[in-house]
């Protein structure tokens, strides 16, 4: 069967999207590496140097990033296990028989979130989130929370905005696991046993694994490269309390100028997104 | 002095080529010397600013005069360096540097932009024989043109750090007029007018540009402080940039929550909402609490000078100037030059003023019809006791800056003192000098 297609005929086929990945994706990646290993500021480019690996130890001797990764990583335990509890929820609601007609409007009503451009959600944000006049006071009875401008409830606002954002995909992405669950197993599981926990931690979760394992590596990665919304809406303050690793690197690189130190910033924050995702897989993924 | 003698020298010679070209073009028009120029686009980046809607609103009238078409590209200021930075380096299409004072060394650093009189002397058709150098207030066009004795921008959108207060608020609080000194605005002030859900003042202090431009150096300077001292070496733990960094965690107390959240947009509309009596802003912003669209507060609003503190005045200096960009072709840049020229001329100064502008042509604001511009006087008086180097306008600025915005705000929240946030933005700033130079003597101490 191997004989009958060309190596031409593959090369047509798979070509175009090895050389789009590669233009759009390595060819980046190998220019940041080549650039971390310089003096590289925009605005001195005629200092331009090879410095080895000096802006790789500058990151890793400074406390200011470990902080930012510190914050963020505090983001990510602090809103992704709200996401995957309420994601949960949501699905094994959606997943009950009956009432089709308000489940599909539901399922419709989930995607919004998520079709809600990041930075539009940081816009939003500031204007409920506002004091003086935002929706969110007014709901809390005419509160006098300070959300912007205080560091804690900053933090909040922005655990607040990403579980709003991404529940909805936890949600849908459960919800399709579960519809692989073989009906006459589910069934048959439940004239076993009354206890819904037993059902789910037996019969359907292994059926989410997989998901769940995608989940995790999609909304960490997503965590650790979140910017938009958070920069709309706080620019990284008050003070640094909500500048996470994304912001830090673009502070870096594009207020800063120092493309180097913010290409060495960017491959640590890659490599340890790498080191996550095999984590994951590793400790979570198992096939049905 | 000397770098002013300079830089007056400067001028003096470009105002030189101008009466030379005055002689050899007698009868010069805008219309005539752009004719060779008509179908060029200029691109520039432009401001959201009133000062921009001023001129934007009057360039109809040298778009038909000239042919000469202006695209202008609009950013928020946060972005404006670096859009304008990323174009430069690509050798993109921008053919006018909008420059910001702290930019001014990084863009001539760089040859990014040209002299003026270089291009004056490549273009002489294009100079207006009235140009006037010397029109333009010494001080502005030193500090937001002018770099190394060498004018490269001509002064366009131009600010002074004013005193704004709600005068019907002070009344009511028992005050026939403002506080004269940073002291009083706090110990006398700050306890009267801090009540009901209404703030004395406030400093605008979000942490950007803001922190390190309108809070930070705000309160440095009148106090006797400094960044940085006669050896480039940081100055901030004396005695007196820590009596200003004190003062200002105290008078927070008599300011909004959350101030650090506070940007320019914040300030304003909680002055002209009537919510903060008094706040230290931008000139700029002038057109906007006065006009009754935008200020509850517009009948009530009055301008005077910043209060002094112990070393006097010095006022928050800050603006921008128009360069011609070295990337442009010969076309595109003898018509932004003409642009540049007749957005920043003597004729057009009055108009601008009146759509909102703020000119920094002196001539302008002779005239004694100016009751309708309450902040000339203020402005006036504070571009006589400026400080040009409130913020330092070296090219290592936008690095220094991001420190300054963020142990500044640090220190605002308490997370560290001011003797703990100078020793830190100290050191890191140290270290971006000698990285750049200044310590091992191969760049001259720029201020």
């Amino acid at each position: 069967m191997r004989g009958q297609v060309s190596r031409k005929t593959i090369f047509a086929f798979v070509g175009p999207a090895v050389i789009g990945l590669a233009a759009v994706g390595i060819a980046p990646l190998i220019y940041a590496v080549w650039t971390s290993l310089h003096f590289y500021n925009l605005t001195k480019l005629k200092k331009v140097k090879f410095i080895g690996f000096e802006n790789y130890s500058t990151v890793l001797t400074d406390e200011v990033f470990w902080q930012a990764m510190g914050r963020t990583f505090f983001l990510l335990v602090t809103a992704l296990p709200l996401q995957i509890i309420l994601g949960m929820s949501i699905a094994l609601v959606l997943h009950q028989p009956g009432l089709t007609l308000i489940k599909t409007l539901c399922r419709l009503s989930l995607v919004l979130p998520m079709a809600t451009t990041y930075a539009v959600v940081g816009l939003l944000g500031q204007v409920m989130f506002n004091q003086k006049f935002g929706v969110m006071n007014q709901l809390l009875g005419g509160a006098d929370i300070n959300w912007i401008g205080d560091p804690e409830n900053a933090f909040a606002m922005i655990v607040f905005w990403d579980v709003w954002q991404w529940t909805p995909f936890v949600a849908l992405v459960l919800l399709a696991g579960l519809t692989m669950v073989p009906g006459e197993v589910e069934e048959a599981a439940r004239l076993e046993t009354k206890s819904k926990w037993t059902v789910l931690r037996y019969v359907q979760m292994p059926f989410l694994l997989p998901g769940l394992v995608a989940v995790l590596i999609l909304r960490t990665a997503d965590t650790l490269k979140l910017f938009d919304m958070v920069f709309t809406l706080t620019r990284g303050g008050p003070g640094s309390s909500t500048e996470f690793i994304s912001l830090m690197i673009q502070r870096v690189g594009f207020r800063g100028f120092d493309q180097g130190l913010a290409s060495a910033q960017a491959i640590i924050l890659l490599i340890i997104t790498i080191i996550l995702a095999q984590i994951y897989i590793r400790v979570f993924y198992k096939e049905v | 002095m000397k770098m002013l003698r300079n830089l007056l020298c400067s001028a003096a010679l470009a105002s030189l080529t101008a009466t030379g070209a005055m002689a050899d073009g007698h009868g010069w028009s805008l219309k005539k010397a752009a004719a060779p120029y008509a179908g060029t686009t200029v691109d520039v980046v432009f401001l959201l600013r009133p000062g921009y809607e001023a001129i934007e609103a009057m360039l109809p009238a040298f778009e038909e005069e000239t042919g000469i078409n202006i695209n202008i590209i609009k950013h928020p200021y946060e972005n404006a360096l670096g859009e304008q930075v990323r174009d430069f380096v690509a050798g993109g299409d921008l053919d006018i540097a909008l420059i910001d004072l702290v930019w001014i060394g990084n863009f001539a650093e760089n040859d990014w932009i040209l002299p003026l009189a270089d291009v004056q002397a490549k273009y002489p058709d294009a100079v207006d024989p009235k140009l006037d150098m010397d029109d333009f207030f010494p001080l502005v066009l030193n500090a937001f043109g002018g770099w190394n004795d060498t004018v490269y921008g001509l002064p366009f959108d131009n600010y002074s750090g004013l005193m704004f207060y709600n005068r019907c608020m002070l009344e009511e609080a028992g005050f026939d007029g403002p506080p004269a000194t940073w002291q009083e605005l706090k110990d006398v002030y700050g306890p009267a007018l801090t009540k009901n859900g209404k703030y004395a003042f406030a400093l605008q202090s979000k942490r950007n540009e803001t922190q390190s431009a309108d809070s930070f150096a705000r309160v440095l300077w009148p106090f006797g402080g400094s960044f940085l001292d006669a050896n480039f070496k940081s100055n901030l733990n004396s005695a007196e940039s820590q009596a200003g960094l004190k003062f200002r965690q105290d008078l927070m107390q008599y300011m909004p929550d959350g101030i650090v959240a506070f940007d320019h947009a914040e300030t304003v509309n909680g002055f002209s909402q009537g919510d903060i009596a008094i706040i230290t802003e931008w000139s700029a912003f002038y057109s906007s609490v006065v006009s009754p669209d935008t200020s509850k507060v517009a009948d009530c609003v009055e301008i005077a000078p910043e209060p002094m503190g112990p070393a006097g005045r010095k006022p928050a200096l800050g603006g921008f100037s128009l360069a011609v960009a070295s990337q442009a072709d010969e076309a595109e840049q003898a018509a932004a030059y003409l642009f540049i020229q007749w957005a920043t001329s003597k004729a057009n100064a009055r108009e601008y003023l009146e759509r909102g502008g703020v000119p920094a042509r002196q001539s302008v604001y002779e005239g004694d019809d100016l009751e309708a511009f309450k902040f000339v006087p203020a402005l006036v008086e504070s571009w006589q006791d400026g400080v040009p180097e409130f913020r330092p306008r070296f090219a290592e600025w936008p690095e220094i800056t991001e420190i300054v915005q963020e142990w500044g705000t640090k220190m605002m929240l308490g997370d560290v003192t001011t003797e703990e946030g100078a020793t830190e933005i100290g050191t890191r700033m140290e270290s971006v000098l000698e990285e750049a130079g200044y310590y091992s003597g191969e760049k001259p101490l720029a201020q």
